[in-house]
């Protein structure tokens, strides 16, 4: 078990920053992750742990060693590819005791310990080509698992797998993760897996570290609005505005749409105001008023489209159609760049 | 501008039933989802629509008369990959169809600039497919399949390459595209989500038959059977055989779980899964495992006990059918 | 009729016409004495029949036998020599190092130069006074008579065939190494495995496949050396550069004993098939 600290890691390709500055400490034992859409940064960052890429500028520390000049095979680090990466020529024992075998180790009873964990015994000389998705994962998983390494670093180990399986194999992940306690690094560009699983989560776009924080920390206070839309299904509602002081409080003018109960908080000029689609309550009372243009009837929730604004209600709420008044719970107001006021 | 009926379709491939006694029918104009796992037959559907395939038995009928060859069927087709010519503009690309029949310069200019219109890309029209955006690719793809006038169009997993917060837009944008551009449209998909929200109508796939076909809250409130039930919604459906929400096999949904805070609580939650806007809790009660789906965010932790009682049940014959009158 | 076959029907034809005729026509005249020489055209060559004698001269044809065996020994030599230069060049070009694209138009030149110009250019580099000798010179005054010397003529010939074959094995094992997955060679490095260890366990089982192949195209090309060599040395001194090839030239353009190289030919055909089929065999495990 060891942390991790990066200090002003930076890559750049040629004239292109993959990574700005970026420092992060990845607390021992914790569960991470990387959030952020493609081209975000968030794989390079994990490259540069595991020593597949060097940085341009920065360290990467592991507790107290810096790690600049230790090769990726001598880190100690477990990885999880996005393909898994499985040795498709080899049996499943064959992969699961490589790390054993490649160091000169006995890989009898650890591998036998670890296939009985993953619950692999049954399949350990079948050969690993052909085997289904999940059994993969698991492999992949103990197969570096088996070194004990002290990070864990998984690529989107989760983006090949079809929709409706996916939510077993987080639970797994999330288990496996609880049994061996080692530091995890997940990178993935679901916000959904970086929610349900994650002790914090490392949001990234355009190369800049947005936000750090547990999952509800970055869902309720999200940092700035990229934040707040890429998080939640569907994300933040965001409506341009004008904002206007009236007292000690602050109005938004949303222009057709109305104009805003207070909110605390000075603020002035151009601004965003946003809020969860969860939060929304129909009042025919409201000032803010917007037409039902589309109504989605999704299982337990029904998302009503109101024009640009998205609300989410449990299913069976009876939505009345043309124009509607609604109130917005827990707003945030973002400034003219788009970060939080 | 046409219905098409299955009645006791079968097709094998080999020793495998890719089609199993398929019978139903996509009523004119109607959004029609085919759903299921990979390899449930959903495609090979597809492909006899299109008339790709022949079916080994019964009959398929557009507009109630036997469907004719793939040339004269005139149903179209927009493929998963979506099948653009790179080097070709997306006009150009909207407009193939039509230069390819020898239609009149005069006709074909019209209805490339109204169906344009109709999808909204009438400002992209001069750009190649790799300058545009997944949604206006995907966009450029169905005017490509609207503009010859189809009867019939179909879609086989057309979104299924974007990104989550794409695929929000991209399930509204394509359910106003077809209640604006009418025409029937047969829709293949394997997320739920996806299904529920476009539909009109659909049906739901095992292994080659055709399980139950309805509206998607007939489906989702009213599963024939624990597979139907257990495929729509997430988390899925918990399924009962303990006696705790009554005899024999019960199902579920995590949202009709009514979970109560107490010490002496029959459950134990495990698992705390925040959503945001939704929570998970994962409990364990006696042998079998239950989620359930809070609104909000409400403060439990795991290793607290609680009592477990549902609003609403969904019980099953042991045969796997739903009970009659339930 | 499957319609496969009715449509491949006439290619077949024309197949069957182009192998199996020559074939047959082979088998008629090994089993006579006929030669251009002997007046009557081909088809008349019954007139010379003598049933099996071509055949049972064939085992105690030691030229033959001797030329078999210097093929066998060219083939053995050259053929795992190219292997490892063209793996270890293989190795080299699948990571990046500046000058890579030159250094690999260079390295596959040899492969484009026609095998006679490569005789000739041997030919000049082994003679006497050649380059070759001027080089070796450095160590002290050499006169070495490359070409005139039995065993060095061999050498010579067979270090001409690996200059020019070996960048076809390297091209052959690049296409291979290119394909191996990096993720699973970097799997292994985090996992701990030394360059070798990849080499052994990833690398190579991945590779099995392309190397069967390069081995035994090369192994047949080898098997066929001409060209190159006649030049070089024309089979001499004496018989000492002799291979099956060369032999096969001479007694059909100096010794005009038809027959006999329609019986040998039949002869070498059948054993080379049996000897391929079970070397393939072999490999493939």
């Amino acid at each position: 078990m060891t942390a991790i600290h990066l200090q002003g890691l930076t890559k750049r390709f040629g004239p292109f920053t993959a990574l700005q500055p970026m420092d992060l400490e990845i607390r021992d034992g914790e569960f991470l992750a990387l959030l952020g859409p493609s081209g975000c940064g968030k794989s390079t960052t994990m490259n540069m742990i595991a020593g597949m890429e060097k940085p341009t500028g920065g360290r990467i520390l592991f507790g107290d060693r810096d790690m600049g000049a230790v090769p990726m095979a001598r880190r100690g680090v477990g990885f999880v590819f996005q393909n898994y990466a499985i040795f498709t020529h080899m049996t499943v024992r064959q992969n699961l005791d490589y790390g054993l075998r490649m160091a000169g180790v006995d890989p009898g009873p650890r591998t036998a310990a670890m296939a009985e964990l993953l619950g692999l015994t049954d399949l350990l000389d079948r050969p690993s080509q052909g085997l289904s998705v999940n059994i993969l994962q698991r492999l992949a998983i103990g197969r570096s698992a088996i070194m004990e390494p002290a990070i864990f670093l998984l690529d989107e180990p989760l983006s090949n797998v079809d929709a409706a399986f996916r939510a077993v194999m987080r639970t797994e992940l999330k288990s496996l993760q609880r049994q061996f306690r080692q530091t995890m690094v997940y990178v993935t560009h679901d916000q959904l897996e970086a929610m349900t699983m994650a002790d914090r989560i490392a949001v990234m776009d355009h190369g800049v570290l947005q936000q750090v924080g547990t999952p509800l920390q970055v869902y309720n206070r999200p940092a700035n609005t990229f934040v707040a839309r890429f998080l939640g299904a569907p994300g933040m509602n965001l409506l341009p505005g004008h904002a206007v002081q009236s007292g000690s409080a602050v109005q938004v003018d949303l222009g057709p749409i109305g104009l805003t109960p207070p909110l605390p908080g000075p603020a002035s000029g151009p601004v965003t105001y946003g809020f969860r689609p969860e939060e929304v309550t129909l009042d025919p009372a409201s000032p803010l008023k917007l037409p039902v243009t589309h109504v989605e009837r999704i299982g337990a929730r029904c998302i009503v489209h109101l024009g640009p604004v998205k609300a989410v209600f449990p299913a069976g709420t009876e939505i009345p159609s043309g124009v509607v008044g609604f109130t917005p719970g827990k707003p945030c107001l973002f400034d003219a760049k788009g970060g939080r006021i | 501008m046409a219905s098409i009926e299955f009645r006791n379709v079968c097709k094998s491939f080999g020793t495998v039933k890719a089609v199993v006694d398929a019978s139903f029918k996509v009523e004119d104009n109607a959004f029609f989802c085919l759903f299921g796992p990979p390899l449930s037959g959903k495609t090979t559907i597809l492909r006899l629509i299109l008339g790709l395939e022949t079916p080994d038995s019964g009959e398929i009928l557009i507009d109630g008369k036997p469907a004719l060859g793939v040339a004269e069927r005139n149903v179209a087709m927009v493929f998963q990959n979506l099948a653009l010519f790179p080097h070709m503009t997306a006009r150009d690309n909207i407009r193939f169809p039509l230069v390819e029949r020898r239609q009149p310069e005069a006709q074909i200019a019209p209805r490339v600039a109204s169906v344009a219109e109709k999808l909204h890309i009438t400002h992209i029209l001069h750009k190649h497919p790799g300058q545009l955006s997944g949604g206006e690719r995907q966009r450029v793809a169905i005017a490509r399949a609207l503009v010859r006038d189809p009867a019939a169009y179909l879609m086989d997993d057309p979104i299924s390459a974007l990104d989550a917060r794409l695929r929000e837009e991209a399930r509204v944008e394509l359910k106003r595209i077809q209640r604006e551009a009418g025409r029937t449209l047969v829709y293949v998909t394997h997320d739920q989500e996806e299904a529920m929200s476009v539909a009109d109508q659909m049906a739901v796939l095992d292994q080659g038959r055709i399980v139950q076909i309805g509206t998607p809250s007939e489906l989702y409130d009213r599963p024939q059977t624990p597979y139907v039930a257990r495929l729509l919604g997430s988390p899925p459906m918990n399924l009962s055989t303990s006696g705790a929400f009554g005899p024999g096999q019960v199902g579920i949904r995590p949202e009709d779980l009514t979970v109560t805070q107490s010490d002496t609580g029959a459950a134990l939650i495990t698992g705390v899964e925040p959503l945001g806007g939704y929570t998970v809790l994962t409990l364990a009660q006696g042998p079998e495992t239950f989620r359930a789906l809070l609104r909000g965010q409400p403060e439990v932790s795991p290793g607290t006990r609680a009592t477990l009682s549902a609003t609403k049940t969904h019980p099953f014959t042991a045969d796997g059918h739903r009970q009659t009158g339930a | 009729m499957k319609l496969g076959l009715r449509l491949t029907l006439p290619a077949q034809v024309l197949v069957l016409f182009i192998s199996v005729f020559p074939l047959l026509m082979q088998l008629y005249i090994s089993l006579t004495d006929w030669s251009p020489l002997s007046g009557a055209p081909w088809p008349r060559a019954w007139e010379f029949w003598n049933s099996f004698a071509n055949y049972t001269d064939i085992p105690g044809d030691r030229r033959l036998w001797a030329a078999l065996g210097r093929t066998l020994l060219v083939m053995v030599i050259c053929v795992p020599v190219e292997f490892l230069l063209g793996l270890g060049l293989g190795l080299l070009f699948v990571e990046d190092f500046p000058g890579k694209k030159l250094a690999y138009s260079i390295l596959i030149m040899p492969m484009m130069v026609v095998p006679a110009v490569a005789g000739y250019m041997f030919f000049m580099l082994f003679q006497s006074g050649g380059p070759v000798n001027d080089l070796l010179s450095v160590f002290g005054p050499v006169t070495i008579a490359w070409l005139s010397d039995p065993w060095l003529a061999l050498v010579a010939v067979m270090v001409a065939d690996i200059w020019q074959w070996t960048p076809l094995m390297f091209l052959i094992l690049l296409a291979g190494l290119v394909g191996v997955p990096q993720d699973q060679l970097r799997a292994a490095t985090l996992l701990g495995a030394s360059p070798w260890q990849r080499f052994r366990t990833i690398t190579l089982p991945r590779m099995k496949v392309i190397i069967t192949i390069a081995l035994a195209i090369r192994a047949i090309e080898a098997f066929k050396i001409f060209d190159t060599l006649y030049i070089m040395t024309g089979g001499g001194p004496g018989v000492a550069t002799e291979t099956i090839s060369v032999y096969f030239y001479k007694i059909t353009t100096n010794d005009l004993i038809w027959g006999y190289v329609a019986a040998l030919a039949l002869f070498i055909l059948v054993s080379l098939s049996i000897a391929a089929q079970f070397a393939m065999k072999r490999m493939a495990r």
